[in-house]
């Protein structure tokens, strides 16, 4: 294919690419977004004996600006799936209208047969690798979390592409501060409280040390029954330290 | 059977309110040699009764796999049936690419009944001059599929389509009852039976023309070997 000479201009966090050798029909350059705009952060879903339970917060930040305070993250796509996603927001609002698009071909179908959280889960995998594959990623770590022959189901699926179904998904800052809390204080056999307490303090230590989190969650339950989401609760986070109060740490500077 | 001048294309109805075309397509299958499929809960099986061409040539298959859950016989031009199979074969590949689960069974049907009913209304193209019968297991269960040149699918605990198949369906229409419950052995057995009464004294009835398939909740779609074939045969001589 030849040398490729790459100049980058880095504009508002967008990269335009300007391949010297290649040339569109246009005479334009091709020109992918390489950084998310406005985000979503953290997911952390966990199975539990009667299903699975996602969380996530209520804000879309503009890069560190927390922009939109009262966004709903979840689609139910059927009543036995749901999907969540950390990332770019339009990637995931892009990926939704596809999923239910799917979704609805079955309905149009009316022969008794839906798909799955397992099927969504591998037709996202293979979505999202497809535009990896074309160097214009999905910019999002994807969750599905449902109920596949009566078992908890949940899986994400990395902007590249590649699916992992796991009892226990962290995506975003969550993957670096979470795991010793999931890892310490629940285990598969926990039941939908436990799973719960567990979710809201992960959130709690995200709000603590992430900097584009925010201490309003929802948590969304799929269980045989269907998905419930739940009214978006605010995190009870300690900031009357007796540290903060007294200022110990300053005195010791100023002396 | 000249119908007059309204069966030159499937552009024209009938005064009778047929698509003569269409009719005559399904007279293909007619003179097809017989195939026929049953179903238990938890077997789908397909016999089928093979022609040679010649003394000189060999028997021509009747029985494809389409995927591992599911696989199909036919009754009429075997052209037509391989790019209907290859069609199927494609779109169980890509079903499993993008979703990791086998193809839902009907929903195949559904697709190779639209293909047959784009070729009904037009005037440029033939229909498919085959029947289908299709055996796979799903979520849902076993199934066993008829489809018609003329764009209809139609689903069966036990059918038969082809040369004197009214023979065998009035076998499996008098035993059906019995099917849900059988085991493999008694399934296969039934076939045979079934498809026995349709066989003329002339016609061979041995290993090299009779063809078995079945699929099975666990089982993936299997043809049996000549000797398989072989044990079977002598069980039903008993």
């Amino acid at each position: 294919m030849g040398n490729f000479e790459f100049q980058k201009i880095r504009m508002f966090g967008r990269v335009e690419r300007k391949p010297a050798e290649y040339t569109e029909v246009y005479g334009e350059p091709v020109k992918h977004t390489s950084d998310p705009i406005v985000t979503g952060s953290s997911v952390v879903a966990l199975h539990f004996n009667g299903g699975v339970i996602i969380g996530m917060d209520t804000t879309s930040s503009y890069g560190k600006m927390a922009m939109y305070k009262n966004v709903n993250k979840f689609e139910v796509i059927n009543q036995q799936t749901v999907y969540a996603a950390s990332g770019e927001v339009s990637d995931f609002q892009e990926l939704t209208r596809f999923l239910r698009e799917v979704e609805r071909r079955s309905l149009n179908a009316a022969d008794g047969y839906t798909h799955n959280a397992h099927d969504y889960a591998n037709l996202l995998a293979r979505k999202q690798y497809q535009m990896r594959n074309k160097g214009d990623p999905f910019l999002v770590q994807s969750v599905i979390g449902g109920i596949v022959d009566g078992k908890p189901y949940l899986a994400v699926i990395d902007p590249f592409g590649t699916p992992l179904q796991k009892t226990a998904v962290l995506t975003g800052y969550a993957r670096y501060l979470c795991p010793p809390i999931v890892q310490n204080y629940w285990d598969e056999t926990a039941d939908e409280e436990k799973a719960r307490r567990v979710v809201e303090e992960c959130f709690k230590v995200l709000f603590y040390r992430d900097a584009k989190a925010v201490d309003r969650i929802q948590i969304a339950i799929v269980t045989e029954r269907g998905v419930t989401i739940d009214e978006p609760i605010k995190l009870k986070t300690k900031w009357d330290h007796e540290a903060f109060l007294t200022r110990a740490n300053e005195k010791l500077h100023t002396q | 059977m000249i119908k007059g001048v309204y069966d030159v294309d499937c552009g024209t109805w009938s005064p009778q309110g047929k698509l003569i075309q269409v009719e005559y397509a399904m007279e293909a299958v007619k003179q097809g040699s017989i195939c026929l499929g049953l179903k238990s809960q938890e077997y789908a099986v397909l016999c089928s009764l093979k022609r040679a061409p010649s003394e000189l040539s060999s028997y021509m298959d009747k029985t494809f796999k389409v995927d591992d859950h599911m696989g199909l016989s036919m009754a009429g031009l075997t052209a037509d049936a391989r790019s209907l199979c290859k069609y199927m074969r494609n779109e169980c590949l890509n079903y499993k690419y993008n979703y990791e689960v086998a193809h839902p069974v009907e929903r195949l049907i559904f697709k190779i009944a639209e293909k047959s009913q784009k070729k009904t209304q037009s005037v440029s193209t033939r229909p498919y001059g085959v029947g289908l019968l299709v055996i796979g297991v799903d979520q849902t269960g076993t199934h066993l599929f008829e489809t018609c040149p003329s764009g209809n699918f139609y689903e069966y605990n036990a059918y038969s389509i082809g040369a004197r198949s009214q023979a065998a369906r009035t076998y499996l229409e008098n035993h059906f009852q019995k099917f849900s419950k059988a085991s493999l052995e008694r399934l296969i057995l039934h076939g045979l039976k079934a498809l026995k009464g349709a066989v003329q004294e002339e016609t061979d009835f041995n290993t090299r023309s009779v063809e078995i398939a079945f699929v099975g909740l666990k089982e993936n779609f299997t043809t049996l070997k000549e000797d398989q074939v072989d044990s079977y045969l002598k069980k039903l001589a008993d």
